[in-house]
């Protein structure tokens, strides 16, 4: 059985840069603390905006951080999840999925019609370098196992390729599903059905 | 898939993994509840493992103070500290010095058990927000595999010594203290004789006295380079400083020794360390650092108590050693010196020349400062600055004090090519050492102690100085601001042209945040003198009592007066005349903002200051000493359940002689590691005399000892593995109920 990674992230990049400034999400994410808008026990809010291509702003939780991030140039919602990660590989990546989906979709409510997320794509990082090393061996040795978890999460079929040829970043990779277009809420609604908690 | 500690074993020194592994044990037992949980808590901060804020469990959310629920319930890691919330990881990187493998390794764990950013402290180490507990000991495995330590990262002990970034390619150095610097973090980490320290004790060495260099003045130990003729021979040695400090009582330090040399550095920092230890505060950690000893006996009868206890220093090869290694500490740099002419320069390269780099005392190398905004960056920049470093300057990485990356031997005709790549990574800012390049504490933002935001302040002036930084005057241009978050200094605010540190004031039923501003204190001359405290100001005013002192200094400044002597003249009754007008407090109604802090929109709240670990707790030498013994009794443990015996016997055996040595180091410090030696000592000095002797068993359990040191077994079974795991449980068990009895008549 596939070991589940001590680590996993998801993220949704935004399809433009959006009229919001990033420190207007520093208010958002105080807000959904005291609202407890997104799943988790939300912990407090970190403004690492100042940094270049870095997380942003992060939403800090106990069992996963949730970021307004700017990493590789772009910007998205970006979910790690550091503790309590199901046992199996499809599990962990279902809820893994479906909490950075649900948080992208709270963004998306907080200024409609500027902040647009693409769900069709994600980026998918496994941190955990005594598991993933990152390298092409082991990309080919995961592809299918991978490809058919991530074809059930979209329903469909998907591209999947690495993020990174760099050994020495974490093992990622960038999915993109083929179909024409995929509505967050309907792919939220379908992953809530018996997700694990 | 094997463990880290399995992938790692041959990587790691093996002094170093008895300690981690003794922390992982110690994690175990703290789980458990068998060991009490200040002794877990200095432990833990001996290792670098620091508290954040929130983890008493409650936090403000703006509107009511909220409880957080972590899954392990009541379990703490110390004094109302839960085991399951976000802690810091401060790792030490002595003198600032770091490879381009070490590099990576710290991008691998801010990854995998951080948030992804690695942050410069004023004291030149890396830290790690939001790690958990339980990740620490493979963090620290990773770290020691490549070399770098976080013992005694925190808690009172021997902190991580600093030094000037530009030792050894300065023009204006007596001559490199880096491997000075090398060789007494060596020689002090996890030394006896720092151990029983009531406070944290911080060293720093520099290379001359005119510049800011290693700030020796404002350190409890500072090493000043000098050299001196003797006997027709020109000798190296230091300018010995001790009893500098910040903090609420900021203190310069005095002179010890106006000329220690070189053979005789070490010996007299342990023996300055025995002093520390023997006199110094235990109860108040408020008057626990060594300044306030040094205050208290005055510098003359403190200097001679360092003399007699350096005829008690026992003869350590350690102490002279390192000298014939010196000549090793040579820097490698990846290309030739190559001056540089006639290369096209990118957009931007003047001014980044002008202000990020420095011409070596080495022909054709320039050390170059990357501008690192609050401290802050990533693991992916950190891979890719590796990259860079590898190419242009091999491992000549440094970090400063004032939380910047330095990389040293760059090849002059490189500097165009270096800077593009450093844009393309996002670390080619301008302005290394200007006004812009403000230093700032955590604060608020991770800090249990702060009262203030001092990154949200710092975020704020940086954004509105970097704007208009090419209209502001070389006067003001050349200003330094240095902001902490609360009077405790690690934003070293005191020593800033103008520093700023969080308070808090009341106005109607609601707390304001504030910041004090301290004005004209001195970087130059390490530290030369602290800035005076004149007047809190409301904190979103602060931006404009900026400008309005920036503006009257250019305005009213004679030629060439710098700073502090403008501030002096100026006078503290006529600067607070100045301020009066920012320092009314609205209220609520009108003016909500007020009320909240700098990059943070909740209401302003005190409530969620917490209890500071800066200090650990004051916890006995022997409550530290038996913890030891009781992790080696886990291991003997853990390896019965493997059915590893010859492993029991080791363990057991070592916890046995851990727990003597904790009962005789109450008596004899220097009794050493020695087994021998140990058994020997407790035999004359605790069994000799039944000061073990248990009521009923008198000296059986101390003989369980004596008979395994004087008979090893030749074969190890499972029963005797049981029955040693048995009496070690014993022997322990009677060296704290003989600690208990005794306690009083000769422990302190």
């Amino acid at each position: 059985m596939t070991i589940v990674p001590n680590r996993l992230g998801v993220k949704f990049n935004l399809k433009r840069e959006p009229a919001l400034a990033a420190a207007d999400i520093v208010p958002i994410f105080q807000r959904w603390i005291q609202e407890h808008t997104v799943d988790g026990m939300l912990i407090d809010v970190i403004d690492y905006k100042h940094v270049p291509e870095g997380p942003g702003v992060i939403l800090i939780a106990d069992e996963g951080d949730y970021a307004y991030d700017f990493s590789d140039g772009q910007v998205g919602l970006h979910y790690i999840r550091k503790r309590n990660l199901p046992g199996i590989l499809s599990d962990a990546l279902l809820l893994v999925f479906r909490l950075a989906l649900a948080a992208a979709l709270c963004l998306e409510d907080e200024a409609p019609g500027d902040i647009e997320f693409d769900f069709s794509s994600a980026k998918i990082s496994f941190l955990d370098r005594q598991n993933y090393r990152n390298e092409q061996s082991l990309y080919a040795a995961l592809q299918d196992e991978l490809s058919a978890i991530l074809a059930e999460i979209y329903g469909g079929d998907v591209a999947l390729e690495r993020a990174y040829d760099d050994p020495r970043l974490s093992f990622a990779l960038r999915v993109s599903a083929q179909i024409d277009s995929v509505d967050g809420h309907k792919l939220l609604a379908r992953l809530s059905e018996g997700s694990p908690k | 898939m094997s463990t880290w500690k399995e992938q790692l074993e041959d990587q790691i020194p093996a002094d170093m993994a008895v300690l981690i592994d003794t922390f992982e044990a110690q994690i175990e037992l703290r789980k458990q509840g068998k060991l009490d949980e200040k002794v877990f808590a200095e432990q833990r901060l001996r290792k670098g493992a620091y508290g954040q804020r929130y983890d008493n469990g409650q936090r403000h959310d703006g509107v009511r103070t909220r409880e957080l629920s972590y899954p392990s319930g009541e379990l703490v890691k110390g004094p109302d500290t839960l085991w399951d919330a976000p802690g810091m990881q401060r790792i030490k990187i002595p003198y600032g010095g770091l490879t381009a493998e070490q590099l990576e390794v710290l991008s691998e764990l801010a990854d995998e058990y951080a948030d992804g950013i690695l942050h410069i402290t004023t004291r030149q180490d890396i830290q790690l927000h939001y790690v958990h507990i339980d990740d620490t000991p493979d963090l620290m495995r990773r770290l020691a595999a490549v070399g770098i330590t976080t013992q005694e990262a925190c808690g009172n002990s021997v902190r991580n010594i600093t030094a000037c970034t530009l030792a050894g390619v300065c023009h204006d150095e007596v001559f490199d203290v880096s491997p000075y610097a090398d060789a007494m973090m060596r020689f002090l980490l996890d030394h006896d004789d720092v151990q029983d320290f009531g406070r944290k004790f911080k060293v720093a060495f520099s290379g001359c006295a005119g510049h800011a260099c290693g700030l020796v003045k404002m350190h409890d130990l500072g090493l000043l380079a000098q050299t001196r003729e003797i006997d027709g021979e020109i000798k190296r040695g230091f300018t010995v400083f001790v009893g500098g400090g910040l903090g609420t009582v900021p203190q310069q330090a005095k002179v010890l020794a106006e000329f220690a040399t070189e053979e005789q550095l070490l010996p007299l920092a342990q023996a300055v360390s025995r002093v520390f230890a023997r006199l110094g505060e235990k109860k108040n950690r408020n008057r626990a650092r060594i300044k306030f000893l040094v205050s208290k006996l005055g510098i003359d009868e403190f200097r001679r108590e360092v003399q007699e206890e350096l005829k008690t220093v026992p003869h350590d090869d350690r102490h002279t050693a390192y000298l014939d290694t010196l000549g090793d500490f040579a820097y490698q740099p990846a290309k030739a010196g190559m001056a540089l002419n006639g290369t096209p320069l990118p957009d931007g390269f003047s001014d980044w020349y002008r202000t990020n780099v420095y011409h070596q005392t080495q022909s054709g190398y320039s050390t170059i400062t990357l501008n690192t905004p609050l401290g802050d960056f990533t693991s992916m920049q950190g891979f890719q600055l590796a990259e860079v470093a590898r190419r242009y300057v091999g491992d000549n990485i440094r970090l400063s004090v004032e939380q910047n990356i330095v990389l040293r031997w760059v090849a002059d005709a490189d500097l165009p090519a270096i800077y593009r790549e450093l844009c393309e990574i996002g670390l080619g800012d301008a302005g290394a050492g200007t006004i812009v390049d403000i230093t700032a504490c955590p604060g608020t933002d991770t800090c249990k102690l702060g009262i203030a935001s001092s990154r949200g302040l710092t975020a704020e002036l940086r954004t509105r100085l970097i704007e208009r930084i090419n209209l502001l005057p070389d006067a003001v241009r050349e200003l330094k601001i240095k902001v902490s978050g609360c009077f405790n200094s690690c934003g070293q605010h005191h020593v800033a042209d103008i520093g700023f540190f969080g308070n808090s004031r009341r106005s109607g039923n609601h707390k304001m945040p504030h910041f004090q501003v301290v004005l004209g204190g001195q970087w130059q001359e390490n530290a030369g003198s602290y800035g005076l405290a004149v007047g809190a100001v409301p904190a979103k005013h602060i931006p404009e009592v900026l400008e309005a002192l920036t503006n009257r200094y250019v305005a009213e400044r004679a030629e060439d007066e710098n700073f502090q002597t403008w501030v002096k003249n100026l006078g503290r009754k006529e600067i607070k005349a100045m301020l009066q007008p920012y320092m009314k407090l609205p209220n609520f109604d009108d003016k909500p903002e007020y009320f909240s802090d700098w990059g943070d929109s909740r209401v302003y709240t005190i409530d969620d200051i917490g209890v500071g670990e800066c200090a650990g707790e004051v916890v006995s030498l022997f409550s530290l000493e038996i913890a030891r013994a009781e992790s080696a009794h886990f291991e003997a443990l853990l390896a019965l359940d493997d059915g590893n015996y010859p492993m029991v016997d080791q363990q057991a055996y070592k916890a046995m002689v851990l727990a003597a040595r904790a009962l005789v180091r109450t008596k004899y410090l220097d009794v050493g590691d020695d087994y021998g030696n140990i058994v020997n000592e407790f035999r004359s000095r605790f069994y000799d005399t039944e000061l073990v002797y248990d009521r009923f068993a008198k000296g059986k359990f101390a003989r369980y000892l004596f008979k395994r040191h004087n008979q090893p077994p030749a074969q190890v079974g499972e029963d005797y593995a049981h029955q040693l795991i048995d009496e070690t449980q014993l022997f322990i068990e009677n060296i704290h109920s003989a600690e208990q009895r005794i306690n009083g008549v000769i422990v302190s």
